[in-house]
């Protein structure tokens, strides 16, 4: 404790050597102010910065001035203090007075070295000091100091927003020192629910990641998650900008019921997904995956399924710090889905057409094959469309700001950011329209953290954030888009014809169609408008701590109070194509004529209000927290009290019961106690309410404990200490409770609904039907019986420190959850009730395993490496799940994984009709025979039926997310690459959305170069005979269309250079970096058609590839 | 130390009492912060039998769970083996604007029924059906704005209507649970997984509900208001309905269904003396009886045309024919659904729907690129089913004397003469095949060469007819069989124009007359045969459709035409007939499917193949008039029920599923 207190610098701007001349001539006329007061107003007028170590003035003490100069000014204000003053450039140095020392005792000696940051820059301006003393000096412009010292004595490195060292002299000459960022208050610290804590001391699964990480050129934060945090299980479907597309889960899924997705919390709001997408990650101070029981207690219900727990950044103490980066990235898909050439599109149209009835016409003429695509064929009679060419760019480019500013003084800290990121689509625009159609994805954040402190034990934040969405792009969506191009026919019209005669002087696009303008014609579906949508989020937070040191030491209160309002909505502006097909053709001339076929057209935008919505959300928190140490024994405790309440109004809010707001409430506390930093125990509780159970079950108690055994910091470890850092055990046990089970529709499961109006239910009497009531219908029983979804969870965990280089924190964990409401499979339907009956009948259980490695080597000084590894096994089984009691066991959920899938057992394609005929009969409701799929009839009863879907394949949800990364650092340069990678994951072509020629389905190259066909009967072709209409024989979930979903990614490659340090100094930049990133830029997979991650539809937005070009540049 | 442990101790009990405190206060308090569904705010079934006019509403949900009858999605329309159609209709079947149950039919029609999710499974809904009228008949009772007698008829309605979804399981399911009184939510899982009754006790049930209903009921509906409703004329007419599908071979000791054992050794359909089964059909009679006297008592009778138009006698009985399906609430209708009423030319459900599925192009000189209607190209009526009707003198084709030598598939020439210029294009070519055929083959069917009364006009020359024609028919869009249905389109039904349609839509009659009047008839030959009791109304009662028809009297037809005269005079002759009277009169009724089943023919019957003419060729009259398959349905034992879902028995173990299945 003799620790000495932070010197703090005031207002120490970084022109620290500015050679301007200061005013010497101040008048000050002060009557009873305080010494800091006076400080404050000389500084004002004078422009000099006062240096001084709080402990030695007393800054609280009245006092007047009346002087018309510096010297005699500042004499005054220390005047009846034991206190000195030096004038060193713009700053005026208050120390102590000292007694000279004894000479003889030692000599004193000079002292030189260099003061640098965490990242070796230089700290112009820090200030050394001899231990006690007042005796100190500021390093130079290159962080450089000298002084003279004792031998006995010891230095003081100070610099504000920095941790102090201090450094015992003895015999050296030279001290450099490294001074850390005093962000790492207490060092190794890890953010806890409502609070931080020294990692040592942390009991519960809590995975912290380092920030740095999250850095993906990319505007959604999730996608960076998969494989860079243990425990959680992370992927992507789509690679459309602007939209959400990662799905993830905190340890898998462990429920199959309601909610899956976890708590996600920022600043200790309870927010979106969507809210995290749209973080800017260099707001990010940390960034917390709590895991189970223990961790998660003091949420209570809210955070059954985990907790992210992200905190920005706040203001610290000292002269602003601007911190800048930008970046611009070019992406384009990763792989796309090659189609068949037209002719062969047709060929294959023909043989599916024939293949199936030899009587049927020809889709296509022989004439159309023979010329499509031919040279000098015309495009207008034979059109040969690559609609995917036509509709798409290469690449697109996105473009990303952010800008920072951190700062403050001793009343108020201050961190201010605002982001900008945007992104484009790959749509082609057609120029012939005055509007935009490409996806312009734009999105704002502004965020102001502010700390004051009121008085000396109560500190006031008030934290407003705004985060704004405009987006423009196609009416449906850049994902429709895509799917329409792989759902038009490319040889029955072209895009658009060029004006014959009689339409010179049309002022709109003659597009093509053919029929009645009944087909899709991508291109004009996609350039006919666009669909404007805005979304903004908008938080206020006003936080409030107050020490209560005068009850007891180490006992505080804070409340927080936090407002949201989340709203969007969307509009469409578009015109109704004009559709045009070929009149009359001359081929020896090329004339030709267009004739109108439809007559909506318009020439004009129409306007098309999309969907509205609005979210209000109020939240309230009380917090109580305890925390001392005795001697060896660390104690702390909290207590948590808090309401949160959220109305939404869209669309959706159909009944009285959704039009209600949603609440809960909840005390939550934390028991912890250590002795000697050795042993460890934690006591949680979770006492929850939700307004969803009837009142008997309206309130749960969760607890949940743990104890951890720090066996490297026991007495007899010390041996052991150099190779084996750190050895800890950790066991956790606790119970998390859910209310957030059913579905939206069930607001309050002890209610019935009934909806007194239902038109199903209505009938009709009377002449013309003229006597009619829309009639009654129960949509829910009420059943005042539901109540909390339990889970409990068990948690063991190793930590291991080795050779101060390697740490390794291993975890395996169990879970089992009751109560899981299900509807009542066993109510025989002669019950005639018109809604499930539900119950807390099922149970689900779940195990797996967490591991996060790093290892870090230093060769010298100039080059360091450092490698991690990130594991996650989760694998979520069902253990009671009422069903009906099948005949065959396969059929039974028991021992499943939650995502596992059901289906038939493909052996191969039939060889002939007769051996289909001959087979068990397969009833899919489509004729079926040779070259059809085949299934294995499992219970030999001669028909295939339900009864013979087995559990096909691995879970479509992974059980194995995993990453591995290297990064490497030469002088300025740096480089890293990140691995990711999926495992245990299946999952199945979407064979009715793939299939050719169905609804104009393009055809895949895959499927033409390989399916049975009556020349190549091979019964094992990836794709079955050819049809016309959807063969419900072949596209029903079985292993035929089943795909291995595990993929190993190369999903970041970041090269960097940091300009040294003296380049910039004339620049006044204090750190400037560019680098050069890639993502997603290989891919490992079994599955080639398109890229694996997106599953079962490729006919999807493709998953992007990044290239990113990015600098930032740090001003001080 | 030990002071320490001191204060740590002190400090738990502190933050211990503390948080003990907090909580008991936090459950008071913030309970009322978690209430926040208003107690009185929220719909509850008991809330719906508080006032009259929440009732009601009740009530007529009881009514929405009706099957559909006159519709396309009926199983019993599309379903059968009347109609067929093309292949693409299930693979867009919103061109067609066919719902999933109208394409179900057609799955169904083809033989490709399943046990994993059975085409048409309305088990659920009409047992939930079941289970309001159980809640109606409850709670009725306690409505305190209701005078005592309104509250009888309307329970008397739930009855009958729950023994109306029970006849509906009965007739697709066989023997089926009874569920006499509701079950509650939370009765435990052995009380709620019922058994199946006998087949013969769902049939008493049924006939208890209605005889207990009667008394109730008023004899006729009170006003306009109430036409469809349920009253005793109605409750009668379905009880013979009932009455005689119970003394059906189906239910009525059949053999091939004695194998059909539930888990406790129940025989469903139990084995009957031979007294037994008479007695079934003497209660039939009886039944059938009731109802047509309650009928003639409120003024019903069979329909004559009795509009304002005025035309040549042939048009007279074509619109008395076609009208007494299509005239709203006509004297003959005895109990008429209002549920598919639509107002206006819309076309998307009722009655306007089979009109639209079934009009030809009716002007095609005028309008010939009009493409709008899809039925006519992709639905069409199987040849044997014309071939069903009678011939001019009112005898089976095969048994008219006059035609045994001629070759149906013969081209013949439409004379200029009466008998043939009203219903056919003189001077045009067709088949014998539709030559000399009774008025209900011209008014129920159109096809090539034939006259369609479609003008809302008077005294109209066969000019002024509409005209059917092969040749106005695109390769594109050829007709799938070659006729159509010309009974479902109500006369005045009309192309407006390039783009509009008119779609007069009617009531549909789910009980009409002439159907109990054969009713009647078949009941009495099966309990005493031709010549007992009854015989006298036997003979009546059929003979007055058949003279409504304009066809000669049973003995008159066969006695001077046919090549089997006096076939009639034994059960087995007489049975025949009035099956054969039944087809014809009830045709594309959704009838013939159920009668099929009933009677046992079905197999029979499904055997004779879908045929059409070659209408892939119309271009000359040779190639077209060519009897050309089209589909070969098959019908086994299982067929004759619906299978149990395999969810449906998963559900309920107690259950057994029907033999085949």
């Amino acid at each position: 404790m003799k620790k000495i207190k932070q010197s703090v610098l005031l207002a120490l701007g970084g022109l620290l050597l500015s050679f301007s001349v200061m005013a010497q001539n101040v008048s000050l006329n002060l009557v009873n102010v305080s010494v800091k007061k006076a400080i404050t107003e000389l500084k004002e007028k004078s422009g000099y910065s006062f240096v001084y170590v709080s402990n030695d003035i007393d800054t609280q003490r009245i006092i007047s001035v009346k002087a018309n100069d510096l010297p005699s000014a500042i004499n005054q204000i220390i005047e009846g203090q034991d206190l000195t003053y030096e004038i060193q450039g713009k700053n005026i140095i208050i120390s102590k007075k000292r007694p000279k020392a004894i000479a003889g005792v030692s000599q004193p000696k000079i002292v030189k070295g260099y003061v640098l940051d965490e990242n070796g820059e230089p700290l112009p301006g820090a200030t050394v000091r001899v231990g006690n003393t007042s005796r100190g000096v500021l390093t130079d412009i290159d962080g450089a100091y000298e002084i003279q010292v004792e031998p006995t004595e010891q230095l003081v490195f100070s610099f504000v927003g920095m941790t102090p060292q201090l450094v015992n002299v003895s015999d050296q000459r030279v001290i450099n020192i490294e001074l850390a960022e005093e962000n790492n208050e207490l060092e190794e610290a890890v953010a806890v629910a409502f609070g931080k804590q020294k990692k040592e001391s942390v009991i519960g699964a809590i995975t912290s990641v380092d920030v740095k990480e999250l850095k993906v050129p990319s505007s959604d934060l999730t996608t960076a998650l998969a494989g860079n945090m243990a425990g959680l299980v992370a992927f992507s479907r789509s690679g459309e900008p602007g939209q959400d597309n990662t799905d993830f889960f905190i340890r898998g899924v462990a429920t199959f019921e309601g909610n899956t997705t976890p708590l996600i919390l920022i600043d200790n709001i309870e927010l979106t997904a969507t809210d995290l997408a749209r973080l800017q990650p260099d707001d990010i101070a940390s960034f917390s995956v709590m895991k189970d029981a223990t961790a998660t207690a003091v949420y209570g219900a809210r955070g059954a399924n985990g907790v992210i727990l992200v905190t920005t950044k706040r203001g610290a103490e000292g002269p602003v710090k601007v911190f800048a980066r930008f970046e611009n990235a070019l992406s384009a898909p990763t792989r796309t889905v090659q189609l068949a050439d037209n002719v062969t599109y047709m060929k294959l149209a023909n043989e599916a057409a024939l293949t199936r009835d030899a009587a049927a016409d020809l889709l296509y003429t022989k004439d159309k094959i023979e010329n499509t695509g031919k040279a000098g064929s015309n495009p207008y009679i034979y059109p040969n469309n690559d609609w995917y060419d036509m509709l798409f760019n290469k690449y697109s480019t996105s473009q990303r700001a952010t800008i920072n500013l951190t700062g403050g003084g001793k009343v108020a800290q201050y961190y201010v950011s605002m982001g900008l990121t945007r992104d484009t689509g790959i749509l082609k625009v057609d120029h012939r329209n005055s509007f935009n159609n490409n996806i312009d994805s734009k999105n704002y954040t502004v965020r102001a953290n502010i700390d004051i402190n009121v008085t000396k034990t109560t500190k006031m934040g008030v934290r407003i954030t705004g985060n704004f969405d405009d987006y423009s792009g196609p009416i449906n969506g850049g994902s429709e888009v895509y799917n329409q191009v792989m759902h038009s026919n490319p040889v029955m019209f072209p895009a658009y014809y060029e004006p014959d005669p009689a339409h010179q002087f049309t002022q709109h696009i003659l597009f093509g169609n053919y029929g009645l303008a009944t087909y899709t014609n991508p291109y004009a579906e996609m350039v006919k408008g666009y669909k404007d949508r805005n979304r903004s989020q908008i938080l206020a937070v006003l936080d409030i701590n107050q020490d209560l040191e005068f009850i007891t030491k180490g006992l505080s209160a804070s409340a927080m109070l936090n407002i949201s309002r989340l709203s969007s909505f969307s509009t469409s502006r578009y015109y109704k194509p004009f559709y045009y097909s070929l009149g009359y053709y001359d081929s020896f001339t090329g004339a030709y004529t267009l004739d109108e076929i439809n007559s909506s057209g318009t020439e004009y935008l129409g306007y098309y209000p999309g969907a509205k919505s609005m979210t209000n959300t109020l939240y309230t928190e009380m917090r109580l927290n305890y925390n001392r140490t005795f001697g060896g024994h660390g104690l702390s405790g909290l207590l948590v009290f808090t309401t949160h309440e959220s109305l939404i109004a869209d669309s959706s809010i159909t009944s009285l019961a959704k039009s209600l707001p949603s609440r809960n409430a909840g005390l939550a506390g934390r028991f912890t106690y250590n002795w000697k930093s050795r042993y460890f125990t934690e006591f949680n509780f979770g006492y929850n309410g939700s307004e969803r159970f009837a009142e008997k079950h309206r309130w749960g108690f969760f607890p949940s404990a743990g104890v951890a055994w720090m066996i490297s910091n026991e007495d007899f470890w010390k041996p052991l200490k150099k190779t084996v850092n750190t050895l800890k055990l950790r066991y956790t046990y606790g119970l998390v409770g859910n209310d957030n089970i059913g579905s939206s529709a069930d607001r309050f499961f002890y209610l019935s609904s009934v909806d007194m109006s239902d038109s199903s239910r209505s009938a009709k009497f009377g002449r013309d039907g003229g006597s009619s009531y829309s009639g009654i219908n129960v949509d829910i029983y009420a059943n005042d019986n539901i109540t909390w979804e339990t889970s409990y969870k068990n948690n063991f965990a190793l930590e291991l420190g080795l050779f101060d280089k390697l740490n390794i924190i291993a975890e395996y964990y169990t879970e089992k959850r009751t109560n899981l409401l299900q509807s009542r499979s066993d109510i025989p339907s002669t019950m005639g009730l018109t809604a499930p009956v539900r119950a807390n009948i099922g149970e689900a259980k779940a195990h797996g395993v967490d591991i996060q490695s790093d290892y870090q080597q230093s060769w010298g000084k100039d080059f360091w490496t450092a490698a991690r590894l990130n594991f996650t096994y989760a694998r979520g089984v069902y253990s009671i799940f009422e069903e009906p009691d099948y005949a065959e066991p396969w059929r039974s959920h028991i021992g499943q994984s939650i995502s596992q899938k059901w289906g038939y057992i493909a052996e191969r394609l039939f060889v002939d009709d007769a051996e289909a005929r001959n087979a068990p009969t397969q009833n899919f409701g489509s004729v079926y025979g040779g070259g059809d799929i085949k299934y294995t009839d499992v219970n030999n009863d001669g028909v295939i039926t339900a009864a013979d879907m087995v559990p096909i394949g691995n879970p479509t949800t992974p059980e194995i997310v995993y990453g591995f990364g290297l990064s490497m650092g030469y002088k300025g340069f740096d480089a890293s690459v990140f691995f990711q990678g999926e495992g245990n994951v299946s999952f199945w072509i979407d064979a009715a959305s793939t299939y050719p020629f169905v609804k104009e389905t393009q055809l895949m190259k895959a499927y033409a170069d390989d399916h049975w066909s009556e020349e190549n009967q091979n019964v094992y072709a990836l794709w079955p005979r050819l049809s016309v209409d959807v063969n419900k024989n072949n596209t029903t979930r079985s292993t035929w269309f089943m795909r291995d979903g595990s993929f190993l990614r190369l999903k970041q490659v970041e090269i960097g250079y940091t300009f040294p340090n003296h380049w910039l100094r004339r620049a006044h930049i204090d750190n400037l970096r560019l680098y050069m990133s890639g993502t997603n830029l290989m891919t490992w997979s079994k599955f080639k058609l398109w890229d694996v991650e997106l599953g079962g539809d490729g006919f999807n937005y493709p998953i992007q590839r990044v290239v990113n070009l990015g600098v930032n540049i740090t001003l001080k | 130390m030990m002071i320490d442990m001191k204060k740590l101790n002190n400090i738990f009990r502190k933050s211990w009492g503390y948080t003990l405190a907090i909580l008991t206060l936090l459950s008071t308090s913030c309970n009322k912060y978690l209430d926040i569904a208003p107690d009185d705010g929220m719909a509850t079934l008991e809330m719906v039998f508080n006032m009259r006019s929440t009732a009601i509403k009740y009530l007529y949900s009881c009514y929405s769970f009706l099957p559909y009858e006159g519709h396309a999605s009926s199983v019993a329309m599309l379903g059968g083996d009347e109609f067929w159609f093309r292949e693409q209709v299930l693979n867009s079947p919103s061109t067609y604007s066919l719902n999933s149950a109208a394409i179900q039919a057609i799955h169904f029609a083809r033989g490709e029924q399943n046990v994993t999710s059975p085409y048409n499974y309305d088990w659920n809904s009409l047992y939930q059906g079941i289970r309001y009228c159980n809640t109606l008949v409850d709670n009725i009772m306690a409505v305190p704005d209701m005078d005592e007698g309104e509250k009888k008829i309307w329970m008397s309605e739930a009855k009958v209507l729950k023994a109306y979804y029970l006849f509906w399981l009965v007739r697709k399911w066989g023997p089926v649970p009874i569920v006499r009184e509701n079950f509650d939510v939370s009765d435990g899982i052995e009380t709620v997984r019922v058994y199946r009754d006998n087949v013969d006790d769902c049939f008493d049930y049924m006939i208890e509900l209605i005889d207990e209903a009667m008394p109730d009921l008023e004899l006729m509906e009170a006003g306009d208001d109430e036409l469809g409703r349920i009253n005793r004329v109605v409750a009668a007419a379905i009880k013979a309905k009932i009455a005689v599908t119970a003394a059906s071979p189906l239910f009525n000791n059949n053999a091939e269904q004695f194998t059909l054992v539930d888990s406790r050794g129940v025989q469903l359909f139990p084995s009957k003396t031979e007294a037994q089964v008479k007695q079934r059909w003497e209660s039939a009679v009886t039944a059938c009886k009731e109802a047509i006297d309650l009928c003639h008592e409120v003024g019903k009778g069979l329909y004559y045309y009795d509009g304002a138009i005025r035309a040549d006698e042939h048009i007279i009985q074509e619109l008395t024919l076609r009208e007494s399906l299509c005239n709203s609430w006509n004297k003959e209708c005895v109990w008429g659904n209002a549920q598919y009423y639509v107002s206006g030319s819309g076309n998307s459900s009722a009655t306007s729907h089979l009109t639209f599925l079934s009009t030809p192009n009716l002007d095609p000189e005028t309008y010939p690129s009009f493409l709008h209607m899809r039925g006519w190209d992709s639905f069409g009526i199987a040849l044997k089913i014309a071939d069903q009707f009678y011939t001019k003198h009112g005898l089976p084709v095969e048994n008219d004397k006059e035609r045994a030598d001629v070759d149906p598939y013969e081209l013949r020439t439409v004379a200029d003469i009466p008998e043939e210029r009203w219903y056919m294009q003189a001077g045009k070519q067709t088949a014998q095949f539709n030559f000399d055929r009774e008025p209900r083959f011209y008014a129920d069917l159109g096809f090539d060469a034939c006259l369609w009364f479609g003008p809302n006009i008077s005294n109209p020359t066969p000019d002024d007819l509409y005209k059917i024609n092969r040749t106005s028919l695109t390769a594109n869009t050829p007709w799938i069989t070659g006729y159509m249905c010309k009974k479902w389109s109500k006369y005045n039904t009309r192309v407006m124009s390039n783009t509009t349609y008119s779609i007069s839509p009617w009531i549909w009659p789910n009980i009409r007359l002439a159907d109990l009047y054969l009713l009647y008839a078949e009941a009495i030959n099966e309990a005493e045969g031709p010549n007992g009791a009854h015989s006298e109304d036997l003979f009546n009662y059929l003979d007055a459709v058949r003279t409504r028809a304009g066809i000669p009297g049973v003995k008159e037809a066969w006695d001077t035409y046919s090549n089997a005269p006096g076939k009639y005079q034994n059960q087995l002759g007489l049975r025949e007939i009035i099956h054969r009277e039944r087809l014809v009169e009830l045709a594309f009724e959704g009838q013939r499917f159920w009668d099929l089943r009933r009677w046992k023919e079905a197999r029979e019957e499904y055997q004779k193949g879908i045929f059409r003419w070659n209408t892939d060729q119309p271009g000359t009259a040779a190639r077209y008039y060519k009897k050309t398959a089209l589909f070969f349905q098959t019908f086994t034992l299982k067929d004759y029920f619906w299978p149990l879902s395999t969810a449906t028995l998963e559900n309920n173990p107690n259950l057994v599923q029907n033999l085949g299945w």
